[in-house]
C-alpha cells in the first residue's frame, strides 16, 4: 500500500489544531471545572500507555523476567527518575543500562 | 532557610538575559538535554517510515509537518500493518489531545500576540517546549515569546535532523529496530512522567493507564492506547475528588 500524502497532511492538521485551539482569540473559553481537572491526567496517562508496552511486551509476549534488558533497564530508569530530575541523566543512564544489559545478556 | 529549597538551576541563571541574543542562547542551552534525548527516537521514526513504505520525501515531510514523535510512531505502526486511515487519525487525535492542555495553560500568555506568533508557537508546541517554557516562567515570572520560539525551533531542527539520519541509516541498515531504539522512547517518557507523580491521583492515573495498556497489548485489542488513556484519566479524575476532602 502506498501511503497517501493526505494521511500526512491530515495528521499535521490534527496535531496543529490541538496545539493552536486555545490560542485562538475567537473562543472566549476558559478551562475550568471538570474538564480542566480531567485534562491534567491526559499527559501522564497517554505517555504511560506508550512506555509500559515497550518495557513489558515483546512480540506479543509478556517480559521473560530479569533476563530481559527492556525490563532491567526500565527498572533502572524508573529508579533514576525518582532519584534525580535531570532528564538527560535519567535518559542517558537508562539507555546506557539497556546497552550494557544487552551486552551482558549476549543479545547485543 | 529558603535558599536550601531553591534548585540548582536557579544559581545558574540568576539574572534575566538582557539581550535577545542571550535569550536565544539560553533557550538553546535549556532545550539541549531534551533535544539530545529525542535523537534515537527521531532516528527510529525515520527508519520506520521507510519500512512502512513511505518515500524518503514523505518520511521527512512527516517530521517537518506533523512534528509529533508519539503521533508519528503510532501512525507508522498502523500504516506498516496496513491499518485504515480512520485508525491513524483517531490515534493521532487521542495522542495529540494532551497538547490541548498545554495550549490552554499558555493561553493567557500567547493570546495577545499576533496571528503569526500564535501560529508559530502553536506549531512548535511539544511536551519538551512546554516543559521548558513553564520552567522559564517559574524562574523569571515572565513569558518570553522569543525564548519559547527558540526552544521550539531548536527542538524542531534536532528532530528533523534525527529523522533524516534515520531515513539514510534505514536504507543502509534495514533492521534498525533490532538495536532497541524504542527503549529510548520508553526512557524519555519515564523521565517525563515519573517526576510529575506528586499526588495519589496522578499515581492512580499512571497505574491504571499502564495496566490497561498492558492488558490491551496482551490481548491484542486495537485502539488500546485510547482505551488506556481514557481509563487513566477517569481514574485520576475520580481519585482527585478524594484528595480534596483530605
Amino acid at each position: 500500500m502506498t501511503t497517501s500524502w493526505w494521511t500526512i497532511f491530515l495528521m499535521a492538521a490534527i496535531t496543529f489544531y490541538c496545539r493552536y485551539l486555545f490560542f485562538t482569540t475567537a473562543i472566549s473559553f476558559s478551562l475550568k471545572g471538570p474538564i480542566k481537572r480531567m485534562l491534567q491526567y491526559t499527559a501522564p496517562s497517554v505517555l504511560t500507555a506508550m512506555w509500559v508496552p515497550i518495557i513489558f511486551i515483546h512480540d506479543g509476549n509478556l517480559t521473560s523476567g530479569l533476563d530481559d534488558p527492556f525490563l532491567l533497564a526500565g527498572i533502572v530508569t524508573v529508579v533514576m527518575s525518582v532519584v534525580t530530575r535531570h532528564t538527560l541523566l535519567v535518559v542517558g543512564v537508562g539507555i546506557g543500562s539497556f546497552v550494557l544489559a544487552r551486552m551482558l545478556l549476549g543479545q547485543g | 532557610m529558603s535558599d536550601t529549597s531553591t534548585s540548582d538551576e536557579q544559581t545558574f541563571y540568576s539574572s534575566y538575559p538582557d539581550s535577545d541574543i542571550r535569550l536565544v542562547f539560553q533557550a538553546v542551552i535549556d532545550i539541549l538535554p531534551l533535544a539530545l534525548a529525542v535523537v534515537p527516537w527521531g532516528v527510529l521514526c525515520g527508519s520506520l517510515a521507510i519500512e512502512a513504505g513511505l518515500t524518503p520525501l514523505q518520511a521527512q515531510c512527516m517530521s517537518l509537518l506533523v512534528f509529533a514523535g508519539a503521533v508519528q510512531l503510532a501512525s507508522l505502526s498502523i500504516i506498516g500493518a496496513g491499518g485504515p486511515l480512520s485508525s491513524i487519525l483517531t490515534s493521532s487525535a487521542v495522542i495529540s489531545s494532551r497538547h490541548l492542555l498545554y495550549s490552554a495553560v499558555l493561553r493567557e500568555d500567547i493570546k495577545p500576540l499576533s496571528l503569526a506568533w500564535r501560529c508559530l508557537l502553536a506549531f512548535f508546541l511539544t511536551d519538551e517546549m512546554f516543559a521548558i517554557t513553564v520552567a522559564f516562567k517559574a524562574r523569571y515570572n515572565i513569558f518570553s515569546p522569543l525564548y519559547s520560539l527558540a526552544v521550539g525551533f531548536m527542538f524542531y531542527l534536532v528532530w528533523n535532523l534525527a529523522t533524516l539520519a534515520g531515513i539514510l541509516a534505514g536504507k543502509l541498515l534495514p533492521s534498525l529496530q533490532e538495536y532497541g531504539l524504542e527503549f529510548a522512547i520508553a526512557a524519555t517518557f519515564i523521565a517525563i512522567v515519573i517526576p510529575g507523580v506528586r499526588s495519589w491521583s496522578v499515581l492512580g492515573a499512571v497505574l491504571a493507564s499502564g495496566l490497561t495498556a498492558l492488558i490491551c497489548e496482551w490481548f491484542k485489542v486495537s485502539q488500546g492506547l485510547i482505551i488506556a488513556t481514557v481509563v487513566g484519566m477517569a481514574c485520576g479524575f475520580l481519585l482527585s475528588f478524594r484528595e480534596e476532602k483530605v
